[in-house]
């Protein structure tokens, strides 16, 4: 009921929609981002075309010395030959770096930016998109799947390019040699072609499977080995294994798949070209026997047939790397196209300051369809009141709070802080003014120390300490071997909930927010601290509108107001006597509570 | 050489395909010489018009025969050598995450899930590149090698072939140094992509936070560091590339310098024939592909074998956890645990966690423990479940020491519900019987029951089989922690823990909870860790921990006699409960 479910399977089910409608459009995008770099990619693709005339004209010199100086015993002649050869190895060792170098650091350049995009645009998604995407499926995303274009920028556009113009370029010469010759050698391009555009398909097919298995396995992986403790607790190493073995062959299944349909698609390529040239000899044979055409027309023939089969494999090859890039790039256009669902509008109202009055009039919200968190709620916080809403698990007192920071957008009615529809606020400003403290407490990798200023250079140590001093949290932050600078691990895995929980409180407050917003804040303190930070907090809401969700009456019953949710709606408001006074459900609870 | 065993344990299963795969590679490579020789016969022929139109035709079928060989053969050696490397990849990823399974929690610690997942992507497929594609350019490179030197000695001239070949020599030789370069480069890549993905998977992990406190740009920032980095390590990679590469293409261009200087020589001075003298050329021109196919290998294998490395470390690290020679027959567990001076500290720097702790539970009691935040609850709690070890003699279970009892049966007989409510992307129904030997519905029904999230799980549209985000991100905390708790009443161990684990729910719920879990622990051992009193005042047992230190121990009667920490804290919650009903 939550946050709505059966979305995960329908999102999986949409992404592959989305890769089936997209066709030639990914190509088309793809070079979009190669636009930049034009200039460079011709001017390697020059160079390229510079190399192969380089390779060319080795023969062409090593004649000239057998024509011209070695027949007539012209030693001198040789050496002035074999000079300009080394000149030429030089260029060709010029060129070579500099198109290597040049192509390579394009590709690297528009992975770079394509990485950024990426990540960047994941981040401006809505929380919606993170509750029902694996954190591995981004992961690879923006890892593995950005790193299989590499290879198409870096090698496979300027290589394609220059087998093309091969291709043209050696047509064109059998052309100009021998009409009728020319024509029995290209009979077979309509199967080439046929069996190119098959294979192409196929591949793409077979390579989408297989991008999407290794999503699975890292998302797989992401998942379990986050989770291995309970694995371990639990001892059901074995049945997980057995989950990983059979995800494992599922993409040891596509990448075979894949292996086979290139082990048959270049040896039939290589057939076509073996038939190709049987058809020269035949036909030309029987023309040489006729008289119509020359020995040396059928002897070049048989050389040129041999030099245009050579880019149509190179083609069929790099065709095949193109589809690998094209698969991944589906994934990741399917994630830039993902609109995120919270936009900030285009002229935003810039709030001079925070003071922190919030309205809730008739809001109805709903993670999806009709299955209402929230029926009709109204309400209005004053600067610097202090509210608590209490309720059964469910009742929405969490959606509030993710509401206020505007995580979700409403379906009907409207929010407002200080007098301005959230919807028109600029959302960094909005959230900037919120201090959460949240129920699960992540740490990220690092120290104490950036744990409370995270990456906000601004906030100085002073005031890093200062923080934790307040909330109490500097008690066993002190007791540490290395205090402020005491690494932590990734999710914090070193530290206690409590004091995963204090670190949360002195980053809040490092941040100072004119709203407070806490969800279950102080459940997981001893009783000792949890009046320390009590205290703490009650400095801390001093001037500052405070929205608490807690269980616990004793946390609460100070608030100015508590607002009692029930099933969505709001069924009592007021002061802790005035509530009591009215024997309903807050009475109720609290009885409860007291037994 | 060790770092080369691992892979050879896998090669040597796959032994007779790679050996298959061998053989089809010479037979392509020697029936390839009869297109040129067949085409030559016809050509030749219909010079010197000795053949007629069945001769040709004769020849065609030859090379059609010849060409369908060769279709077959090489995809024969595609299936056999690149099927292979694939069957290996996908072994050792499979060894890979068996031997993850086995590591402790502070493996999991000290490395970064983002880090070890990039082994199983990147890392692996350098490998295999050096176990599949890497066999057809060696191949490719020593045999064509040696059979145009063979050629070039027998059919021209020893002396030109000697002079000629001197510059392949700093193939040789630059190659070793190249090999040395290109893993360290390459290791470097890797480590810059695994931080790369490790920077990722934190930031998406962490979104909330990021998300609150309007980090987006500054992570973005960060990110970007990191994939500069990235980028450098691989152009670091490119630079060596892109000089050794030509450079091949430049020493074989040599050759042909000094052929055409020396060969032309003695070509004039008569020692060879003109024709000898084209012919060497030609072989020179197909001394091309083999060296950039040497260069391709031991650029395949010096990544292979950096990124072996990087994988054998995982592989290298030795569980702290597992069952020693010790380990006795111990099935079933009845749930009698004896502590006796038990002494524990992390690192041998780090202060004691827990110090001198005596403490006798017996089978069917319960034991609550009480303590401020970093007192030693949690770590007593994860060395009854084993996940670090204890000197012998400090727990025994039912008589045995805890390093005498198989992990399996330890963990097996002891239902867990931590503080942190993991939960796995799967059904609620598989998520509860996450611990059970089965999942049937009715067991998982009652065990919900039990933990009061029954009725929650009803209310959701597809009930038992709704399928909870990563981590349970779709449920509340409070549906997470009831859950996690239903998944250990499922589990029906003979010991159950609970890790301050009713710190989410309300108080209503928590009492039904409790009342469950007295009606259902009949007979078994429970010890539970709490902060609030009203939590644990039932239990047969309380024990109080003060910085690593039982500072009390007894019954809820006998503490309150004591008058110390229990008593003032028993008082000062008391005088919550009154001040709220004021």
């Amino acid at each position: 009921m939550k946050k709505g479910i059966g979305v995960i399977v329908m999102a999986n089910n949409r992404e592959i929609d989305y890769e089936r409608s997209q066709g030639g459009r990914v190509l088309k995008r793809l070079l979009a981002y190669a636009k930049p770099y034009w200039h460079w990619m011709a001017f390697a693709f020059l160079l390229v075309l510079g190399i192969t005339g380089l390779e060319l004209l080795r023969p062409i010199l090593i004649g000239e010395a057998i024509d011209k100086y070695i027949g007539n015993g012209n030693f001198q002649g040789v050496q002035k030959i074999a000079l300009i050869y080394l000149i030429v190895l030089v260029l060709s060792f010029v060129f070579n770096f500099l198109q290597t170098w040049i192509l390579q650091n394009t590709g690297q350049t528009i992975i770079y930016n394509i990485r950024q995009e990426v990540f960047e645009h994941v981040h401006k998604l809505s929380l919606r998109f993170f509750d029902i995407t694996p954190v591995g499926k981004i992961v690879t995303r923006i890892t593995n799947d950005v790193e299989a274009l590499n290879e198409m920028f870096a090698n496979i556009l300027v290589k394609l390019l220059k087998n093309i113009v091969k291709i043209i370029g050696i047509a064109v010469v059998m052309l100009s040699i021998d009409l009728r010759m020319s024509i029995y050698s290209f009979i077979l391009l309509p199967f080439i072609i046929g069996l190119t555009v098959l294979f192409k398909s196929i591949s793409r097919a077979t390579y989408r499977v297989a991008r999407t298995k290794i999503t699975a396995i890292n998302t797989y992986l992401s998942e379990h080995i986050t989770g291995m403790k309970l694995i371990q607790i639990f001892a059901r190493e074995q049945e997980k294994y057995k989950e990983f073995e059979y995800k494992s062959k599922d993409l040891f299944r596509a990448n075979y798949r894949e292996m086979m349909v290139f082990a048959i698609f270049r040896p039939s390529i290589y057939m076509l070209s073996i038939i190709s040239l049987v058809i020269i000899i035949g036909v030309g044979g029987d023309s040489v026997l006729n008289g119509t055409i020359s020995m040396g027309t059928l002897y070049i023939f048989i050389q040129y047939i041999g030099s245009f089969f050579e880019p149509i494999q190179d083609l069929a090859e790099q065709l095949g790397t193109m589809q690998s890039a094209m698969a991944s790039a589906e994934k990741i256009f399917y994630i830039l196209d993902e609109e995120p669902l919270i936009t900030n509008p285009e002229k935003p109202v810039i709030l001079h300051e925070v003071k922190g009055r919030i309205e809730f009039e008739h809001v109805w919200f709903a993670y999806e369809g009709e299955n209402w968190i929230l029926k009709d709620v109204s309400f209005v916080i004053e600067p610097g009141q202090k509210i608590a809403f209490v309720g059964a698990t469910g009742a929405g007192k969490s959606s509030i709070l993710n509401l206020i920071g505007r995580y979700y957008d409403i379906q009907k009615g409207k929010i407002t802080v200080d007098g301005v529809d959230i919807k028109e606020m600029d959302t960094d400003q909005l959230r900037g003014a919120i201090g959460q403290v949240q129920q699960d407490v992540f740490i990220f990798t690092g120290d104490i120390k950036s744990n409370i200023r995270l990456k906000e250079e601004g906030i100085t140590e002073e005031e890093i300490k200062a923080a934790a001093v307040y909330v109490n949290a500097s008690r066993f932050i002190d007791n540490l071997e290395h205090t402020y600078d005491e690494p932590v691990t990734e999710r914090g895995a070193t530290l206690s909930a409590g004091e995963r929980q204090l670190i949360s409180f002195a980053r809040t407050l490092a941040y100072n927010p004119s709203i407070l917003v806490m969800d279950e804040a102080t459940a997981n303190i001893d009783t000792e601290t949890e009046q320390l930070i009590q205290e703490a907090l009650n400095k801390l809401m001093e001037g500052r509108t405070t929205i608490m969700v807690a269980h616990r009456l004793s946390t609460i019953q100070h608030a100015d107001k508590i607002i009692v949710m029930h099933k969505g709606r709001i069924r009592e408001s007021g002061t802790h006597q005035q509530l009591l006074n009215q024997n309903g459900i807050y009475k109720k609870l609290y009885e409860l509570q007291l037994q | 050489m060790k770092k080369n065993n691992i892979i050879l344990k896998y090669l040597y299963r796959y032994k007779w395909k790679y050996f298959l795969g061998i053989i089809t590679l010479f037979v392509v490579d020697f029936v390839n010489l009869y297109i040129p020789q067949f085409t030559g016969e016809i050509t030749d022929g219909l010079e010197s018009k000795t053949m007629n139109i069945h001769g040709v035709l004769l020849g065609i079928g030859k090379i059609l025969i010849v060409g369908a060989i060769l279709m077959i053969g090489r995809f024969l050696w595609r299936y056999f050598i690149f099927g292979s490397s694939r069957a290996i990849e996908c072994e050792i990823r499979n060894d890979l995450f068996a031997h993850l399974e086995k590591l402790s929690m502070s493996y999991f610690n000290k490395n970064k899930t983002g880090d070890l997942m990039s082994h199983f992507t990147n890392d692996l497929n350098a490998v295999r590149m050096s176990i599949g594609p890497a066999v057809i350019t060696t191949f490719d490179a020593v045999i064509m090698t040696l059979m145009v030197l063979i050629k070039m000695i027998l059919y021209v001239d020893l002396r030109l072939t000697v002079l000629a070949v001197i510059p392949l020599l700093f193939i040789a030789v630059g190659g070793v140094y190249y090999g040395k370069a290109a893993e360290k480069k390459f290791t470097a890549k890797q480590q810059a992509f695994s931080d790369l993905t490790d920077q990722v998977q934190e930031s998406i992990s962490g979104i909330h936070v990021i998300k609150a406190f309007v980090q987006e740009r500054k992570e973005l920032k960060a990110f970007g560091k990191a994939n500069k980095e990235n980028k450098d390590k691989n152009m670091g990679v490119v630079k060596l590339q892109a000089v050794v590469m030509p450079s091949l293409d430049f020493i074989i261009g040599f050759s042909s310098v000094i052929t055409l200087l020396y060969g032309g020589y003695l070509t004039i001075k008569g020692d060879i024939t003109l024709g000898r003298f084209i012919a060497f050329n030609q072989y020179i021109y197909m001394l091309v592909w083999p060296m950039i196919a040497a260069g391709d290998s031991i650029t395949f294998f010096s990544q292979g074998f950096a990124s072996l490395k990087r994988i054998q470390n995982i592989f290298d690290e030795k569980p702290e956890i597992f069952d020693e020679d010790t380990v006795k027959r111990v099935e079933h567990l009845e749930g009698d645990i004896q502590i006796k001076d038990l002494c524990f500290q992390y690192n041998n720097d780090a202060p004691k966690a827990l110090n001198n702790i005596s403490v006798h539970i017996e089978k069917g009691s319960s034991l609550a423990i009480l303590g401020r935040t970093g007192s030693g609850k949690t770590t007593l709690v994860n060395l009854l479940l084993r996940m670090y070890n204890v000197e012998p003699g400090q727990i025994t279970l039912d008589g045995y020491d805890i390093r005498e009892i198989p992990l399996k049966t330890l963990r097996e007989n002891i239902a867990y519900v931590p503080q942190d409510n993991f939960l796995f992307s799967d059904t609620l129904r598989n998520n509860i019987a996450f611990g059970a030997a089965d999942n049937d519905l009715e067991m998982v029904e009652q065990a919900a029951k039990e933990a009061c999230i029954h009725e929650n799980i009803m209310n959701f549209p597809l009930k038992y089989e709704t399928v909870v985000g990563e981590r349970g991100a779709t449920l509340s905390g409070g549906q997470k922690q009831r859950s996690s708790i239903a998944r250990a009443f499922m589990k029906d161990a003979p010991i159950l823990i609970l890790d301050d684990s009713l710190s989410a729910v309300d108080t209503n719920t928590e009492e039904r909870i409790l009342e469950n879990l007295k009606k259902n622990r009949e007979g078994k051992t429970t010890i539970i860790i709490a902060h609030r009193i009203s939590t644990i005042q039932n239990a047969d047992r309380i024990l109080v921990l003060d910085a690593g230190e039982a500072a009390e121990y007894g019954t809820h009667e006998e503490l309150l006699k004591l008058q110390g920490i229990y008593a003032r804290m028993y008082e000062k919650q008391q005088l919550e409960k009154q001040l709220e009903a004021v």
